[in-house]
Order: C-alpha cells, then sequence, then structure tokens
C-alpha cells in the first residue's frame, strides 16, 4: 500500500467536473511528477489532496484520497486541518504572494513549529534558522527578520519551503514552485528539494509544465490532460518510450542541445477551459494522429509495460 | 575592446562603452549609493542576426534592452542605431525614429493597456506615428496582423483580461511588427509563459523573422532557449559583458556561462545534472568589488581574480573576460 | 444606438440604479431648465394675504412667510443648487485632474510646488474655503461658483496625482513611449482614462456635497441673494416657522436629499459599468 494512494479521484466545481478520475501512487522516499499546461488541472489535483477545494466553492465528487492508509475524504474539517502543515505540507505556486507581506519572514516559520509541534518561541525561532541554514540561506539569522519585500523571489521561495518543512511532514506538494524564478535559481531550488527528499524520506509531489525538471528530478510521472491522466510511467520510461502524442509533444517544446533552428513546434492550439472539454479523448482537437474514434470514445486508461496510458493509438506498440 | 571586427557603419547597432548608473535617493544622513547598472558595454549588432543577452535577473540586460532603445537614457557611452548616433537625438527625432525598433516585452499582463481592445492595441503604433490607415482599412489591416501572428480574427474586440498569456504576447509581437521596424528587442517574451506556449512563440518568432527580415535583439535567463534561437550569444555579469560566444554551439569558456549551461535541464533522464556550480545569488550591483565581479561565487576564484578585473580580450569572434577560463 | 449602449454611461443606463436615479435627476434638471413653464407661479410673486398656507389645490406644497409658492420656489431653487454644484465640481475636476497630472507625470519640482500648493487647501475644511472666498468675492452665483470650485480642488488633484503615479510604471506605459507616443498621447490616452474611476466617484460625491456647501453658504446668507431661491436659504428662512409652517422647511430638505441621492447613486452605477471586468458587461 502506497503511502499516498489516490485512486479515480472526480473534482466538480459548481456544475463543472474539471478532474476526472485521477489515479496515481507515491511512495516515500519518491518524487512523482505531475505534468501539464496551466489548466491541465494539476493545481486543482493539490487542493483536492490537501483538502482546500472548498475555498474555491469546489468538492471531491469521486474516488478516494489515503494518506497513509487513512482516507481523507472522510475527514472533518478540525481532523484535516490537523494534518496540514503536520504530516501534509503545501508549497504554492507563487513565493511573491504566498508570505504576508505584514510579518517578517522568520515569524512566519515560527508559527508553523508552534502551531504543530507545540514549540515555545525561543525553540520555534532557533528551528526556523536551522531551517533556513539547511536551505543554504546564508547568514539566516539576519535573515529570520527581513520582510517578504526585502528578499529575492529565491530567498522567498526558500522560506516557503521552510515553512512546509517547519511542521515534518511526510508529504509535499510543490506546486511549480519554480515557475517565477530564473533558471539558475530554478535549479538550486529543485536540487534542494531532491536533496531533502533523499535524505529525510519524504514523499514529493512536484507539480510543474516543465519536462526537463521533470527529467532532472521525478521517479515517477503523471502527465495530465484537461482533468484527466493521459499517461503515467517511471520517468526512464516515460522519455525513453512515450506512450501518449501529448507527453511526445511536451518533451519536444524543450530545446535541446544541438537542436536545429527551427524545429521547436510547441502544440498547437490552447488547453480548452473547462467548460469546452471536447466529445472522446480531450486531446483530439490538437492531435497529430486523432481519428474519428478518438471524437467519439473516451480511451480508456490501459497498461502498458511498467506504465498507464490512455490513447486509442498510443505510439509505443502493445507489448505483451 | 571586443567585437571590432564588425564595421560600426554596417551594424544595425553599435554600442561603445555603454554606461548607465542609477543612484540611490539621498537620504536625511549617510551616502547615497550609486547602482552601476550595465557597465562599459561594446557590442556590434548585425542587420537579419539574432543576438542573445544572457544572464540572470539583476545583470543588467534588460536595461541594456532600454539602452539601445532609448527608453533609459544613457550615463555614458554611446548608442548608434543606422549610424544615427541616439544619445544627441531630439525628442521629436527619437520618436520618428522608434518607428525602425520596436520592443516585446516580457509581462504580457501588464504590457497592453487594460482598457485597450486588441484592436485598439494594434492601430495605437500607427496612430502615433501617423500612419493611420483610412477608416475603411482599419478593420483589414488589424486582421492582417493578427493573421501574421497566428490570432483568430475573432478576438479583434477582446480586452487583455479575456486573453490567455499566450493570446496577449501575441497582441504585443503584433503590435511590435505593425510599423514594419528593422530592429526588435525581445525582453524576455517567454519568461512567465508554459514551455508548450513558449515553443509556440518561438517558432512564431523564427518565421516572422525569416519572412520579413527582422534583427533580433533577445533577452533572457535561458541559455538553453538562447543556445536554440540565437545566432550569437553575449553573457552578462553584474552589469558587464563576460563572454561572447560567435556562434550557438561554440563551447562556453567563462566559468559563469558553464555554470549558467549546467543550470538548464535537459528532457533526458539519463543526463542529470548535478546543481553545484552556481551557488548563492547574483549580489547587488551597489559598490561594485574591485576585481572580477564574479570571483564572490567562482569556484576557481584566486588572489588575483579577487584584485584585478579580467578586460574583455578577443579570440576571433569569441570574447572573454575571465583570468583563467575553461579548457 | 449601439454605440451608446456600449459606452459606460450607456451602460450604467441599462441598470436599474443607473436608470432610476439619472430619471430622477432628468426630471429635476428638467424642472430647473423649463422652470418658467413648468411652475406653476413665479418665485417672486408675493401674497401677504395668504402666508404660511399649508398644501392645498391651489399651492401644493403650501406659501412661504411671504405668500410665495413653495413649490415654484423649489423648482427655481433647482436651477441654482445643479447650475452652481455641478458646473463648480465640473470646474474643480477638470482643473484638478489638469494640475494632479501635470504633479504625477512630470515631478520634481513642478510636482513639489504644485503639491505643496494643493496640499494647503486641504488642509482648510470646504466650508470654511467657501466662506473666504465669498467674504472676498462677495455673496453671489458666481462667487459662491468660484469658491465651491476652489474648495474642492485639492480632492481631485491629489486623486489624480495617486492614481497616475500608480499607473505610471507600468510596462503598457513604457510600450506607449517605445511606440513613440510623446507625453500629450500617453497623458490623455493611457494615463488619465486609467484614472477616471476613482475621480469621478469623487466627482459624484462632491457634487452632492456642493449641493450642500452651496445650501449651506445659503443658509447664512451668502449665496444667492434674494429673491432668487435657493434651496439652503429656504430652510434657512423655513426654520422661523418650522412648527407654523414645516412644509417651508421639508420642501426644500427632500429636494436637496433627492438630488444629492440620485447623483450619488447615478454614480455607483457609472463606476460599475467603468469597470471593464465586470459581468455585467456585454463585449
Amino acid at each position: 500500500m502506497a503511502f499516498l494512494d489516490v485512486h479515480d479521484l472526480s473534482v466538480g466545481i459548481g456544475p463543472l467536473q474539471p478532474l476526472d478520475r485521477i489515479s496515481f501512487a507515491l511512495d516515500k522516499g519518491q518524487i512523482l511528477g505531475l505534468v501539464g499546461e496551466s489548466g491541465s488541472g494539476k493545481s486543482l489535483t493539490a487542493m483536492g489532496l490537501m483538502g482546500l477545494l472548498p475555498l474555491i466553492g469546489g468538492r471531491v465528487t469521486g474516488g478516494s484520497i489515503r494518506l497513509d492508509g487513512t482516507e481523507l475524504g472522510d475527514l472533518s474539517e478540525p481532523t484535516y486541518r490537523a494534518l496540514r502543515g503536520r504530516r501534509m505540507a503545501l508549497i504554492s505556486q507563487n513565493p511573491m504572494t504566498s508570505l504576508d507581506p505584514m510579518v517578517r519572514v522568520g515569524e512566519q516559520v515560527d508559527q508553523v513549529s508552534r502551531m504543530h509541534l507545540g514549540l515555545s518561541g525561543a525553540a520555534a525561532r532557533s528551528r526556523s534558522i536551522d531551517l533556513l541554514t539547511q536551505l543554504r540561506i546564508p547568514d539566516a539569522a539576519t535573515v529570520h527578520q527581513h520582510y517578504p519585500h526585502q528578499m529575492s523571489g529565491g530567498m522567498k521561495q526558500r522560506v516557503v519551503i521552510a515553512m512546509a518543512l517547519a511542521g515534518n511532514p511526510e508529504l509535499i506538494i510543490a506546486d511549480e514552485p519554480t515557475t517565477a524564478l530564473d533558471v539558475t535559481i530554478q535549479a538550486q531550488i529543485i536540487q534542494i528539494l531532491v536533496d531533502l527528499v533523499r535524505l529525510r524520506g519524504l514523499a514529493l509531489m512536484l507539480i510543474t509544465h516543465d519536462m526537463g525538471v521533470v527529467a532532472q528530478a521525478c521517479d515517477q510521472v503523471v502527465v495530465l490532460y484537461a482533468g484527466r491522466v493521459a499517461e503515467a510511467n517511471t520517468v526512464a520510461g516515460i522519455f525513453a518510450r512515450p506512450a501518449h502524442p501529448y507527453t511526445r509533444s511536451l518533451i519536444d517544446c524543450i530545446p535541446r542541445l544541438g537542436q536545429a533552428p527551427g524545429s521547436l513546434k510547441g502544440i498547437p492550439g490552447v488547453v480548452p477551459g473547462v467548460g469546452n472539454y471536447a466529445g472522446g479523448c480531450r486531446f483530439h482537437p490538437r492531435c497529430a494522429l486523432a481519428q474519428a474514434v478518438c471524437q467519439q470514445q473516451v480511451p480508456p486508461l490501459q497498461t502498458r509495460g511498467q506504465g498507464r496510458v490512455a490513447c486509442h493509438f498510443s505510439l509505443v506498440a502493445t507489448d505483451g | 575592446m571586443a567585437d571590432t571586427h564588425t564595421d560600426p557603419s554596417t551594424s544595425l547597432v553599435a554600442l561603445r562603452s555603454l554606461t548607465r548608473r542609477f543612484t540611490s535617493q539621498t537620504r536625511l544622513f549617510g551616502r547615497r549609493r550609486v547602482l552601476t547598472a550595465v557597465s562599459d558595454v561594446t557590442l556590434d549588432i548585425a542587420r537579419g542576426t539574432v543576438t542573445g543577452v544572457v544572464g540572470e535577473s539583476g545583470c543588467g540586460k534588460s536595461t541594456l534592452a532600454r539602452l539601445v532603445l532609448r527608453l533609459l537614457a544613457v550615463s555614458s557611452g554611446s548608442v548608434h542605431f543606422d549610424g544615427t548616433d541616439l544619445v544627441s537625438l531630439s525628442g521629436a527625432a527619437m520618436r520618428a525614429l522608434r518607428r525602425r525598433m520596436q520592443m516585446v516585452f516580457q509581462d504580457p499582463y501588464s504590457s497592453i493597456d487594460p482598457r485597450y481592445s486588441v484592436r485598439a492595441a494594434l492601430l495605437e503604433p500607427l496612430h502615433v506615428q501617423g500612419l493611420r490607415p483610412p477608416r475603411a482599412e482599419e478593420t483589414a489591416r488589424v486582421e492582417q496582423l493578427m493573421a501574421m501572428v497566428g490570432l483568430n480574427p475573432s478576438l479583434m474586440n477582446s480586452f487583455p483580461h479575456q486573453l490567455s498569456g499566450g493570446q496577449k504576447q501575441r497582441v504585443g509581437i503584433a503590435r511590435a511588427l505593425a510599423l514594419q521596424p528593422d530592429l526588435v528587442v525581445l525582453d524576455e517574451p517567454t519568461a512567465s509563459l508554459d514551455v508548450s506556449i513558449q515553443a509556440q512563440i518561438i517558432a512564431l518568432l523564427e518565421q516572422l523573422r525569416q519572412d520579413l527580415g527582422l534583427t533580433y535583439l533577445f533577452i533572457s535567463h535561458d541559455l538553453s532557449l538562447v543556445r536554440y534561437f540565437c545566432d550569437r550569444i553575449v553573457v552578462m555579469y553584474l552589469g558587464r559583458v563576460v563572454e561572447i560566444l560567435p556562434t550557438a554551439n561554440t563551447p562556453p569558456r567563462h566559468p559563469y556561462t558553464r555554470a549558467l549551461m549546467d543550470s538548464s535541464f535537459e528532457p533526458d533522464p539519463q543526463r542529470r545534472r548535478v546543481v553545484t556550480l552556481l551557488q548563492g545569488e547574483l549580489p547587488d550591483a551597489f559598490d561594485l568589488p574591485a576585481g572580477c565581479a564574479y570571483a564572490a561565487r567562482c569556484p576557481g576564484a584566486t588572489a588575483r581574480c579577487r584584485q584585478e578585473r579580467p578586460d574583455l580580450a578577443s579570440e576571433g569572434a569569441h570574447a572573454l573576460a575571465c583570468h583563467h577560463p575553461l579548457n | 444606438m449601439g454605440r451608446i449602449r456600449g459606452s459606460a454611461p450607456g451602460r450604467a443606463l441599462c441598470t436599474w440604479r443607473g436608470g432610476l436615479s439619472a430619471g430622477c435627476l432628468m426630471l429635476v434638471a428638467l424642472a430647473a431648465l423649463l422652470a418658467p413653464w413648468v411652475a406653476p407661479y413665479a418665485y417672486d410673486i408675493q401674497n401677504l394675504s395668504a402666508t404660511n398656507q399649508a398644501p392645498s389645490l391651489a399651492h401644493w406644497l403650501g406659501t412661504d412667510e411671504f405668500g410665495r409658492d413653495v413649490l415654484s420656489r423649489i423648482i427655481y431653487g433647482a436651477r441654482t443648487s445643479l447650475s452652481v454644484a455641478m458646473a463648480a465640481i465640473g470646474v474643480s475636476v477638470l482643473m484638478g485632474m489638469c494640475l494632479g497630472a501635470a504633479a504625477a507625470y512630470f515631478g520634481g519640482a513642478l510636482d513639489r510646488a504644485i503639491s505643496a500648493v494643493v496640499d494647503l487647501t486641504w488642509s482648510f475644511p470646504e466650508v470654511l474655503i467657501a466662506l473666504i472666498f465669498v467674504a472676498i468675492l462677495g455673496p453671489g452665483l458666481y462667487s459662491t461658483m468660484i469658491a465651491i470650485s476652489i474648495a474642492y480642488l485639492a480632492q481631485f488633484s491629489r486623486l489624480t496625482r495617486a492614481q497616475i503615479l500608480a499607473i505610471k510604471g507600468e510596462t503598457y506605459i513604457e510600450a506607449a513611449t517605445s511606440l513613440g507616443g510623446g507625453h500629450l498621447h500617453i497623458v490623455f490616452r493611457h494615463l488619465l482614462p486609467n484614472s477616471l474611476t476613482p475621480v469621478i466617484v469623487a466627482g459624484m460625491l462632491a457634487t452632492g456635497d456642493a449641493i450642500i456647501l452651496e445650501a449651506t453658504l445659503g443658509f447664512f446668507g451668502l449665496g444667492i441673494q434674494p429673491p432668487k431661491p435657493s434651496w439652503g436659504a429656504m430652510m434657512s428662512s423655513g426654520t422661523a416657522q418650522i412648527f407654523l409652517a414645516p412644509w417651508t422647511i421639508i420642501g426644500p430638505g427632500v429636494a436637496i436629499a433627492l438630488a444629492v441621492l440620485s447623483i450619488n447613486q447615478f454614480g455607483d452605477a457609472l463606476i460599475d459599468a467603468l469597470d471593464i471586468r465586470s459581468k455585467l458587461r456585454e463585449t
């Protein structure tokens, strides 16, 4: 039984069904990459796991989420709240807005320790400084007293990670933690997250739209498109033999060393809004391989080797 | 002196010892601090080429872009556009010259006036430069521009908040092209977009360059993107040029460029990077140190590096400012 | 018709709040405009044998202490109140926006100079400034207008300045410069249009205030001089017989309230209509 087990999770917002039967599993010490373009449902999945859907008027409409055997869907809000920050933590997308601009950053990290671990003020403070140092913030004791506006984006993101770690969680969900940052800072932050997983045996769900980040950091990959799983596999498998055309296209979006000019194409069209999903396979309007059946039938999620893929014409030949 | 092989009169843009300083506000007590955003940059941009300027946030590349277009005044040095000295040009003459040099901005969310529809935004450059088409032809002209960047003409009366990031950026590109410029400066045009949209926009830019014979100055912090897109790469650090790679595939010899390369992740799990070469962040450009500005973060820094700033020296078309270059 | 409906005032008119309040305002304005034809009597016809009469068929709102028809005086009084308030605020908004825009756009010494003068007027209450100017210029229609204009100038200048400072650094302003836009283009096509909303709110509210300010001046006999009617002056003279003939106060009081309420409501509707992100907007 995996540490985090998500089975057929469906999420609704009002009359719409943005997420449709998402399934994946994550163990401790592993990094799972949840990949897709903006609007594919990645952040919704994160919010669903954290039980934060009511904040945006959403709710889980089906499926189950099990954390270390406990079914999260059955929990009352107070119990869920006790879990958040303590056993599972969320690193939000934009560090610029995740931090309270009126409160010193050190205080914001302290709050987590005090609330979840019951530490006293001084103990929480020294723990925070410790965490900030581990996250390679130079002169952490001074930085502890800074306000967010005095810090760069990369530093702020480290503070947000420290807040996530302060409760000693076992699961961290990082929602596009490096999107707003330079590639050099992104590289450092990703390295920090990978080191954390290896050192502390955490489970990390890394949400991103960048297959380069996935290749660098992840063990398992789940590709989402328009609220459905398109493909899931080990990282080696998904890059060596991408089975879904969308996965292939996403990989091709990253310029490679020595790539011929003019060969970077991108994926034609845009991710459909929730009300505008196509019938049958939701990707078919943008797919080069689309046929009549793609419009008529939803492709089932089928096992292919070590992974699963939902496509009528997956790129990999069916092996036994 | 670097890059003197190109005759300045044939370059579209010629920068000589370009410097831009900012002074912090005077305080009641305490001295003013001077931030040198761009320091002694000499560069030529040949017609029809794509020159990339790469570096981390705060290295001065955006400031450089604005100096080239005279959106910022120059502290010292010169900027020549097609032989014309921009620094001494009058306001009116500069406004007229802007027809030939345009910019695509980084943040699509704020680069279009929220009260302007796509149509109004695309007509604005023509209006401002006195090139407004007759009423009857306005719609056709706007449709033509929208088609050029792959925008659905049905979006003509939409407002920025109704468009996606990629669509907004296409409007920004169309607006820059409306005046048929010679030079287009692209200030991190894809930084806030998903990689898939980024790839679309880059493909569009490539196509447009071929079709319209444009010259690009491409600013980015992503070296792998710059290596794909550009003919020539200028690497900046704390306001100075530290290396100029004559082709995209030239192996870098400056430790900073090497470190930048290692920060780009290849979409290949077999080739994972070990991110150790670049630690910390770009320091403030206030009160620059005496020696090489990169010495504080460079694993190979020696005493000489900390005391003596290396000049930008050319070996053929490859320019380098380092005491101990790689290979 | 499509272009009218598409504009912000047009959209405001299509809402209940906007339509009703605008309708009310139109009634008041029409009454003021067509006073000689609408009012049953001239405002200065005295009838000393019929003073302080209760409302009747002959005099729908009764008569005042000189036997003049209250309704007619209210209708003529609308001319005063509306014209003074709207003209004064209109001028004030225009001057204030120009000053604020100049200060914010050019900055430096000009900004400091303008801000110093504006802040000086800001530190006095509007009533006091109005009184000062009326004292200097003598009471009457034009001095009242000038006094009110100057009293509210600071508000619009500061608002405009703050708004423009906030958006001056936006990328789209830089973009307009890069296209070759000159100072005028940037100020009138980008900065001011994006600064309008709070200024219009303030303008609307100030119009209501100005009607009251004019009434206040009139109450003290410093505004329009008799026998020309002014709602404030009517209320003032009405206080003497408040128990004897309450309609002489209630009439103009309700008129003031109605006018101010309509203006404020229409201002609110206009704000909603100006918000391009509002879901009410049809594209």
